[in-house]
């Protein structure tokens, strides 16, 4: 028994070690969560290195650094999806290919962190009444919220609200605001 | 024209006599053509009637804390569509006489020793003096102008038979500190009072049956949901069951409301009972509705919807059955609401960006469009008696509300300052309830 858990934590510790080494670059390395089966293997000697290797200190340091590195990452990517919004052309609700490119790598990441929550807010320019924009708000949201929906993000993490025209990113009466207030943005959550 | 020359003979009068019934009778359609002109050509289809209005004494003068009696009454006038003032600071009957003013309303002012004032306010014929009405308010120095409004619409009454709008009130939108909140006023825009006073977004006043509150949407919960609220009272979330709710529109009779719900990306009006918040879907279509209004009698149902892939306006009867297509011209035909008079239609239109308001008959035909070239022209909203229509516009650079006729003419600015959106009207207050 003993033995197994000395592993599971060399285990851990290995894929801590070589996590932090690719800190660069963190969210392109998928590894942490199916790492820990890999390393073992009972033809290795691991008293001996786990003796050398880890002090109790070392792994709570390593605990901090994790928890360090991983909030740091979680801030990066609410950051990503937070600040990137989906553009809408004048009262349509379709998804251009630029927002199909945008929303792909939003799902990507919401894919991968399931401890997001993701209000879509679906927003529009200043033209027209009040009543009809909040319908064509209403669907933007919702034609974004289907289509992570469909990349494999779970609905229920996904809540469609609109605002109308009620909070334009822009002031302004032209088409340069118009076209920054007819879109879909991301407010995020964690659990 | 004939009859004037007072030396003629006695065969001249007669012929000419002849002349004139032979050119009254050939002349008859001539002059329903000329009324048919006056309309074509856009001069006011109003027919207002001068009155005259003349200063009240005042025994000693008087602070009046926002305008003389008189000052009220003239643009009680004015804004009514029913009159025209003939203002005079003294009895004149050559200038009434001149200006067909046949009646005319003055009255006598006193300050009380507790601070009140006594206001006697009189309608007299212009000609024989008669006093037609007579009405007495002892009212603090605040109240004066409702005391006023009220001596007004008893003057409509009076000389029309109909029920005034001088004391009923607006709601609207005000942007407080980049803030929306809903406010109340006076039809003419004083007296203004807010209503909400919370750090989110409140849009889309309107009045509870009977004015006991109002219905209105707040952002609170980061979502549009309608609220209720009744004046010096408490506020209350309605249809919680819903996530997203919208455009309220109440039912005259009853009191029910009609309102948009977002569920799935699909926008659909129900109904529903504000007092035990139930509510059951209106209309079964697949098509996106919004902003619902009752006709008059509430009978019918007019609302918008997509289904014909730009926003159009659709009736429907009371049940949610017999969908038919009111609006056919331009691509963007939205939040129309129903005359009281019953008779027509009055609806914002979208072209090259801009909004303009329109009216039409009930069947789609016979468009007039009330206003163009200032700026754009929203949120349409009846006055009850069906005679005038408040809007806000952007023509004046920033958005204020304006009353107008029905027919466009004689709009009127209400409100400064801040940026102010979206009035409704409210219905006719009980008489009794008015002081």
């Amino acid at each position: 028994m003993d033995r197994i858990f000395k592993l599971a934590l060399m285990g851990t510790a290995i894929v801590f070690l070589v996590w932090g080494c690719s800190k660069e670059k963190p969210e392109t390395d998928p590894v942490p969560k199916t790492a820990p089966e890999a390393p073992v293997d009972s033809t290795l000697n691991l008293d001996a290195l786990i003796a050398d290797t880890l002090s109790a200190d070392s792994l709570a340091r390593l605990e901090a650094e994790r928890l360090e590195a991983d909030r740091a990452r979680l801030e990066e990517l609410i950051n990503r999806i937070m600040m990137e919004d989906v553009y809408f052309d004048y009262d349509r609700s379709d998804l251009t290919e630029n927002a199909k490119r945008l929303l792909a790598q939003v799902a990507e990441i919401l894919v991968n962190e399931n401890r997001f929550t993701v209000i879509v807010e679906g927003h529009t320019d200043a033209r027209g009444t009040e009543d009809y924009n909040i319908s064509l708000g209403a669907r933007r949201s919702t034609i974004v919220r289907d289509f992570l929906i469909a990349y494999g993000v779970d609905g229920r993490r996904l809540v469609p609200v609109s605002y109308g025209k009620e909070r334009p990113k822009v002031q302004g009466n032209d088409e340069s605001a118009y076209s920054k207030n007819r879109r879909a943005h991301f407010r995020v959550t964690i659990e | 024209m004939p009859a004037r020359g007072g030396r003629d003979n006695a065969t001249m009068n007669k012929i000419k006599l002849l002349f004139l019934f032979v050119a009254m009778a050939l002349s008859a359609p001539t002059f329903a053509a000329i009324d048919t002109i006056a309309v074509d050509v856009g001069i006011s289809v109003f027919q207002t009637m001068p009155i005259g209005i003349v200063p009240f004494e005042e025994e000693t003068a008087i602070k009046w804390s926002s305008e003389a009696p008189h000052k009220i009454l003239a643009r009680d006038a004015n804004l009514s569509g029913r009159f025209e003032a003939v203002p005079s600071d003294h009895f004149d009957l050559v200038l009434f006489s001149k200006k067909r003013a046949r009646q005319y309303v003055t009255g006598n002012a006193t300050k009380l020793s507790n601070g009140k004032i006594k206001l006697d306010c009189f309608l007299y014929a212009a000609e024989t003096k008669d006093l037609l009405l007579g009405e007495s308010y002892t009212v603090k120095p605040q109240d004066v102008r409702q005391a006023v409004h009220s001596f007004f619409d008893k003057v409509v009454y009076r000389l029309f038979g109909e029920r005034g709008i001088a004391t009923t009130k607006l709601a609207y939108v005000s942007k407080i500190n980049g803030l929306k909140q809903v406010m109340v006023a006076d039809y003419d825009g004083f007296s203004r009072r807010q209503i909400t006073r919370d750090s989110s977004i409140n849009i889309m006043p309107v009045w509870q049956k009977n004015n006991n509150g109002l219905v209105y949407v707040n952002f609170r919960r980061n979502r549009p949901n309608l609220y209720a609220i009744t004046f010096g009272g408490k506020e209350t979330p309605l249809f919680t069951q819903f996530a997203q709710t919208f455009s309220p529109a109440v039912n005259p009779k009853t009191g029910e409301l009609l309102f948009s719900v977002t569920e799935n990306g699909k926008t659909e009006i129900y109904r529903g009972d504000m007092k035990n918040g139930s509510a059951q879907k209106f209309l079964h279509l697949k098509s996106n509705q919004v902003s619902p209004s009752w006709s008059p009698f509430a009978s019918e149902v007019l609302f918008t919807s997509d289904r014909g892939g730009s926003p159009q306006v659709y009736a429907v009867g009371k049940d949610g059955t017999d969908v038919r297509r009111i609006t056919f011209m331009g691509h963007y035909n939205e939040r129309a609401s129903w005359s009281p008079e019953g008779d027509r239609i009055v609806y914002t239109s979208m072209d090259d960006g801009k909004m303009n308001i329109y009216t039409c008959a009930l069947d789609g035909t016979d468009i007039i469009q009330l206003t163009s070239n200032a700026g754009n022209n929203e949120h349409p909203s009846w006055s009850p008696d069906g005679k005038l229509i408040a809007f806000s516009s952007d023509r004046g650079g920033s958005y204020q509300i304006y009353i107008m006729r029905k027919d466009g003419s004689s709009v009127t600015r209400i409100t400064n300052g801040n940026e102010n959106t979206s009035p409704t009207w409210s219905w006719f207050f009980d008489e009794k309830k008015v002081k």
